[in-house]
């Protein structure tokens, strides 16, 4: 077991080792290279190829398509674990297991209308699925965002304290601000009056500033986290 | 006045979703004659980009769309590919790891207006299709612009992209003029590799809803144009002195939005007047 960790570990350390140092060693030699003594001169040469090409460089398309083998291999944990947690709930006939049918069904009517979308006779069954249903679907999902934001705005949003009077002064000014029928309805008004100056002003003060915040903090988050990770000092999923 | 008003507390909600179809739908249908409004300095710079670009440069556009969100998108594309057009500007589509359906929406878009302009297929500009990003989309970008040959050995119908005069011309990044990204919400990913590591150029046009994330990269300057929705294509479309999609769904949207403001409104009414009305009921006492 231990043996195993230490194994993960050390790939982790040398594959984001490579990845570090590849993204920041340079690719192109210095002007004062020339200058330098030879046995230097040397190691900098099996370093630095030139032509934007470090020692480590070759080896991308490599390293890349072996993360596209392991991507693939991690993607297929979610089907397996999904088809698992849905077989169940058929078996033991829990509620709601007719989604879990359906669910079922199409994931299997997906793979074989992938697997066949290079057979002509049966390229149908490709256009149905991915076509006929995905898109429309995803067409839909997305539509159906508009009757949700009608129906929240409508119902969940009460103007019962100064901080959601400040939220709706700013959705209304940036809401109307950033399209034409704003520009129209004040565009008599002088400039500082004028909604689509107002929207501009918040997004570019007070949103920029917000989002600075918001990007330092995940990035720093994100930092740590991988720094754990590359180390070994995260926790090892086994 | 406060009982008509505390009616409204329990509307059924399909009759809003009724207003909301039909107020998006009349922009669509009759067009309205309203401008645009002025130009915004984040599409100003997307154009001044197409504008400047150099003859011996290739336009690198990652077109990843799809149905979802074609209602933007697909405005933002259209505009920007009239102005290359015009130009006579070679350029080179892909769609990187967002969507599969990134080729096809975006030759939709490509096909008619490059057939208009005298584009041939692989000599003026180039598919080449839908990548999946290995781990990362960071490090397929990376990857494009290191060499975009091996990433992409084939175009979107598989044909080797050597077979194309188009290609000799693009290898990495030294020949792009500029990124143009044309999605959802644009990975961040691009500004840090194609900007921040190779010093190329990188526009946005994403949905509304994503534009606030990008404004303090427009304010470092390391975004050098973005298309904010059908109100950026809009304006492009004004600059082009072509009025086209983004001119049409703009209305739409600014309808949809006051539809969304007075939903808002007529809650709040219906809320304080019922509350209102129940106070009365218990003698004016209980809150």
């Amino acid at each position: 077991m231990a043996t195993r960790r230490l194994i993960v570990k050390l790939l982790t350390l040398v594959a984001g080792l490579f990845f570090i140092l590849e993204f920041l060693m340079p690719g192109n030699r210095p002007g004062w290279f020339d200058s330098l003594p030879a046995p230097l001169r040397g190691i900098l040469e099996f370093l630095i190829r030139g032509n934007d090409q470090n020692f480590l460089s070759p080896l991308v398309p490599a390293a890349n398509t072996i993360l596209m083998v392991v991507s693939a291999m991690a993607f297929l944990l979610g089907p397996i674990s999904l088809v698992r947690s849905h077989l169940a709930r058929i078996v033991r006939r829990q509620p709601g297991v007719f989604y879990s049918i359906t669910f079922l069904v199409f994931l299997v009517f997906g793979v074989v209308a992938t697997a066949v979308e290079k057979v002509e006779s049966l390229k149908l069954l490709y256009n149905v699925a991915f076509y006929g249903f995905g898109l429309a679907l995803g067409a839909t999902s997305m539509a159906i965002l508009a009757f949700y934001l009608m129906s929240a705005a409508y119902r969940a949003f009460r103007l019962n304290n100064l901080d959601a009077g400040v939220m709706m002064g700013s959705a209304v000014i940036v809401l109307l601000g950033l399209v034409p029928l704003g520009d129209y309805l004040t565009h008599a008004l002088p400039e500082w009056l004028q909604l689509g100056f107002w929207a501009k002003k918040i997004l570019e003060v007070p949103n920029v500033a917000v989002q600075r915040a918001v990007l330092i903090g995940a990035v720093a988050g994100a930092f740590a986290a991988g720094l754990r990770q590359w180390l070994g000092l995260g926790k090892v999923v086994e | 006045m406060v009982p008509f008003l505390a009616k409204f507390y329990n509307l059924d909600r399909r009759w809003l979703y009724l207003a909301m179809v039909v107020i998006l739908s009349v922009p669509v249908i009759v067009q309205i004659p309203l401008p645009p409004g002025a130009t915004s300095a984040t599409t100003q710079g997307l154009y001044d980009l197409v504008e400047s670009c150099p003859e011996d440069k290739v336009i690198l556009i990652d077109s990843s769309w799809d149905a979802g969100s074609a209602s933007e998108n697909r405005a933002e594309l259209e505009c920007v590919i009239r102005h290359i057009c015009r130009k006579k500007i070679k350029f080179v589509v892909t769609s990187a790891g967002v969507t599969v359906f990134g080729p096809e929406f975006a030759n939709q878009v490509i096909e008619p207006i490059a057939r208009e302009a005298g584009y041939v297929y692989g000599e003026d500009w180039i598919n080449l299709g839908y990548k999946v990003a290995p781990g990362s989309i960071g490090l397929l970008i990376d990857a494009i612009c290191k060499d975009l040959h091996s990433v992409y050995p084939t175009d979107y119908r598989g044909t080797f992209v050597s077979e194309f005069p188009v290609m000799d011309r693009v290898k990495s990044y030294k020949d792009f003029a500029f990124v143009y990204c044309v999605t959802y919400q644009p990975d961040n990913a691009w500004i840090s590799f194609v900007k921040g590591q190779f010093d190329v150029p990188v526009a946005f046009g994403c949905m509304t809803i994503a534009a606030p994330g990008y404004y303090t990269f427009i304010d470092s300057k390391q975004l050098a144009g973005m298309l904010i929705g059908n109100r950026g294509a809009a304006e492009y479309e004004e600059l082009n002195h072509k009025p086209g999609l983004g001119r049409i769904l703009i209305m739409a949207t600014s309808f949809g939005n006051l539809m969304i403001i007075l939903a808002a409104v007529v809650g709040n009414l219906g809320f304080y007047a019922a509350r209102a009305l129940e106070r009365n009921a218990r003698g004016g006492t209980a809150r």
